[in-house]
């Protein structure tokens, strides 16, 4: 079953990338926070007419919801925020990974601890030698793409 | 000053794992795909009121974009659909941890085909590396 899962869960990051790819091209001409604010009323929108025909939940009862979950919100909102402050000043890659590093270490804590009312999976050793190989190839990539923009310098 | 941007990049990877916890527990009790419609619809509104006071660029483009410009909104709703659905039966580290995996190598792919716009570069053997890496990590959790 959880097989499933991963592999869901590794094409939401397919679909991700490939979401940052589709923004990038049209904030360019468009704007960050424009390009945010499509992405966010689009997917609203069509959201809206797949839970009018197949939601089997109830979604108005989100008003009667613990003030906390409801304020998940600001986190998306926020990760938008702070990279586009951190962007200008670290440039996109060094944004990127630094990010994908806080993502995985709260990941692995908010497991540990069972933060949030989740379950429970203690931070063990097989999990930190996950972490370690992560942060590699994190540098891998780093080099990697520096070396390429240094090529790119010096082709233009 | 520079370790300050960092740290609020570190932060802004912090955000997007507390923000799939608890849209995994929102999910639970209001309905998965609820909950995600929550967080579009409210997001929407705080990005409108953001746009309105600090919106630099212009909106309008929207109308001539190439329809694949488009689609950004349609992949984020699936995104977080899965985590919803995902996080309360794998862990928020298990399913993170995929998804950076799946990024990260769709990236690669997506720069050395040159795809979706993207200028094309030839994927470097530090890269396959740290893929395999990767891949590695996720079979040692899994």
């Amino acid at each position: 079953m959880s097989i499933f899962i991963l592999i869901a869960s590794l094409i939401g990051g397919v679909l991700l990338s490939a979401q940052s790819s589709v923004n990038g091209a049209f904030s360019s001409k468009a704007g960050t926070l424009e390009s945010a604010f499509l992405t966010f009323i689009t997917g609203g929108l069509m959201l809206f007419i797949v839970v009018l025909f197949f939601g089997t939940g109830n979604f108005l009862s989100f008003l009667e919801a613990p003030k906390w979950q409801l304020a998940a919100v600001w986190f998306g909102v926020g990760y938008l925020f702070l990279t586009i402050l951190a962007v200008p000043k670290i440039g996109i890659i060094a944004t990127n990974l630094s990010a994908i590093i806080g993502q995985l270490s709260m990941g692995m804590l908010i497991d540990h601890f069972g933060w949030f009312g989740g379950m429970q999976i203690p931070l063990d050793l097989k999990r930190l030698l996950a972490l370690g190989l992560m942060l590699i190839a994190l540098r891998l990539i780093y080099q990697a793409n520096s070396k390429e923009r240094e090529q790119r310098i010096k082709v233009s | 000053m520079k370790v300050l941007f960092y740290a609020l990049a570190l932060l802004a990877g912090v955000t997007l794992s507390v923000e799939g916890a608890i849209y995994a527990v929102l999910g639970e009790s209001i309905g998965k795909l609820e909950s995600s419609l929550y967080n579009f619809v409210v997001g929407t509104i705080i990005l409108g009121v953001a746009l309105l006071f600090w919106g630099k660029g212009s909106l309008s483009y929207t109308a001539k974009a190439p329809k694949w410009q488009l689609t950004g909104g349609l992949l984020g709703i699936i995104y977080l659909t899965i985590l919803v659905i995902g996080i309360p039966l794998i862990g928020v580290g298990m399913a993170m941890s995929s998804v950076v995996v799946g990024q990260l190598v769709m990236s690669m792919i997506i720069e050395h085909k040159g795809w979706l716009g993207s200028p094309r570069i030839k994927v470097r053997p530090e890269k396959i590396i740290a893929a395999i890496l990767m891949v590695t990590s996720l079979f040692l959790i899994y």
